[in-house]
């Protein structure tokens, strides 16, 4: 074998040991860590939504009472404290902090759903919130004037349009979630990042693995990106287009939504 | 003409350290229109909003059906379903077509009225197990379908006097102003309001519009709604008005039937008013 300098990569070698590594075990890791990584994406931005939405209802609500003002008070804390942290921190400390000191056990994934869910209702809230605010105060006041409760109109009124009004800003922090998720094998999660780790194999020859992992990466972020315009697209749509074109259609669809 | 409706009495109003409203008193009585002037920032918008207390009034009272609204523990969307408003800038609802406009608020609240009947029913019937002498059940003769049957139809019906009924399933987006403060007022009308408060109707409309929704407004006078109106068109007040009063600084002016308020005004800042804008 000639030698080689120190700073010389044999591509080929590498690329013909990534490719036993992947058809030996390697795809199997990395479809379990594609689904983990999605799954923690997913379900997290899913509870953040949830969690955001409440939170920003309760921090734009009028405070003329006690248990709102409370209420307010919590969320605050609450956002503070997730907003303020690294991912990386709330994670340990949920894992070996926590999770020794009340002895929960709940799988190591089911810890990462529950952090990044909590994590990204802390910034869903915020965002939620400016969204609230966007819309149009006289679309509230209409509501209330024909005699419907706060949280009545909230609903059906101003939330759908705030929630129109954010998607691109959603769709973005569902990207941030995405990347993200590449700390989780800090408590033992086998995510994307920890499959592609895997396949550096016993001779540490992590160049191409590493570079695939990015791709994975970009292309799994275009995806998203595609997903969010086209949502974009059909809600914007929602609301021009004229459905004269089946009047019978239009009139049972409002009968059901009353 | 005497059944009073409204009862405003010493209506205060601040934001912050300024006074915006400074005592006013006013009785509205049944079929009355009421036509508000006076120049901007006197408050006259900020009396009407705290009518159906959009504003919370500092201090003073509003009696209406014996209760007054300005107190914190008044149901007040109750008595809000009974007060129409229509706004400068129409309100509209930008995620419902016109038809959702128009019946939705009238949609929820009779089918949370009726599902509270239903749960009172289910509580008579579970208490009348142990009771001798039967309670009687709460009559209910509607069901939910029912309701949003009933409520689409005089929705169509309302789009039919205003002559919109092709624009029943368009988004408010693509209306004009004109036809968007007509279907406004109609969804307040879907209430069967008792009194109507118009916050400058045709104030953000195209000078060719304003007749469309003036030409409305005099129907419903017609028909004898009790309105208050806030408004700058002053060829409104003088042929609708009952009465005129002029709000300035946070205090009512003057008060007067239309004829007198404009040909023989007492008050000197409504003299200067009148003169500008005549």
């Amino acid at each position: 074998m000639r030698y080689k300098g120190k700073n010389m990569i044999d591509w080929q070698e590498q690329w013909a040991y990534f490719v036993r590594q992947w058809t030996n075990n390697g795809y199997k890791m990395f479809l379990r860590g594609l689904s983990n990584t999605c799954k923690i994406a997913i379900l997290g931005l899913i509870i953040g939504i949830i969690l955001g939405a409440v939170i920003a209802i309760i921090r734009v609500m009028p405070k003329y009472k006690l248990i709102p003002r409370i209420l307010d008070k919590i969320s605050a804390v609450y956002v503070a404290f997730f907003r303020g942290t690294p991912i990386l921190v709330q994670l340990i400390i949920v894992h070996y902090i926590l999770k020794p000191i009340f002895g929960f056990s709940v799988s190591s994934i089911i810890e990462a759903i529950i952090v990044f869910g909590l994590n990204s209702g802390a910034y869903v809230s915020e965002i939620m919130r400016s969204g609230i605010n966007s819309v149009d105060k006289g679309q509230m006041e209409a509501g209330r004037s024909l005699g419907l409760g706060y949280w009545t109109t909230m609903v059906k009124i101003v939330l759908p349009q705030a929630i129109k009004n954010i998607i691109p800003t959603l769709g973005n922090e569902f990207i941030a979630l995405m990347k993200d998720t590449s700390v989780v094998n800090i408590i033992a999660v086998d995510d994307l990042y920890r499959a592609f780790n895997l396949m550096g194999g016993s001779k540490y020859w992590y160049i191409i693995p590493y570079l695939v992992l990015a791709i994975c990466y970009i292309v799994l972020v275009l995806i998203i990106a595609g997903l969010v315009k086209i949502i974009e697209k059909v809600m914007s749509k929602s609301d021009k287009k004229q459905e004269k074109n089946s009047k019978s259609k239009g009139f049972g669809k409002v009968s059901q939504k009353g | 003409m005497e059944e009073v409706v409204l009862k405003v009495e010493n209506l205060c109003k601040d934001f912050g350290k300024e006074k915006v409203l400074k005592g006013i008193s006013i009785d509205i009585k049944k079929a009355e229109k009421i036509v508000v002037l006076g120049p901007s920032g006197s408050g006259k918008s900020t009396f009407l909003r705290c009518l159906n207390c959009m504003e919370d009034p500092t201090s003073g009272s509003i009696i209406y059906e014996g209760e007054d609204l300005a107190n914190f523990k008044v149901d007040i969307n109750k008595h809000r379903q009974h007060i129409g408003m229509v706004f400068q800038h129409f309100n509209l609802f930008n995620n419902k077509n016109v038809i959702q406009n128009i019946m939705l608020a009238p949609v929820l609240i009779q089918t949370r009225e009726l599902r509270k009947n239903r749960r009172k029913n289910f509580f008579i019937k579970v208490s009348n197990l142990f009771r001798k002498n039967k309670k009687p059940l709460i009559e209910i003769n509607d069901t939910v379908a029912g309701i949003k049957k009933k409520n689409e139809e005089k929705a169509y019906a309302l789009l039919k006097r205003i002559g919109l009924e092709d624009k029943a399933l368009v988004y408010p987006s693509t209306l004009s102003g004109g036809q968007k403060q007509r279907i406004a007022i109609i969804r307040a009308l879907a209430m069967e309001p008792k009194v109507m408060l118009f916050d400058e109707p045709t104030s953000a409309l195209d000078p060719e519009m304003v007749g469309e929704v003036l030409e409305l407004m005099k129907d419903l006078a017609e028909e004898g709604m009790t309105m208050v109106v806030v408004t700058h068109e002053m060829g409104f007040a003088r042929e609708v008005a009952n009465r005129v009063i002029f709000i300035d600084d946070g205090v009512i002016k003057e008060e007067n039937s239309p004829k007198e308020f404009f040909s023989n005004p007492k008050d000197a800042r409504l003299k200067d008013f009148l003169s500008k804008v005549l």
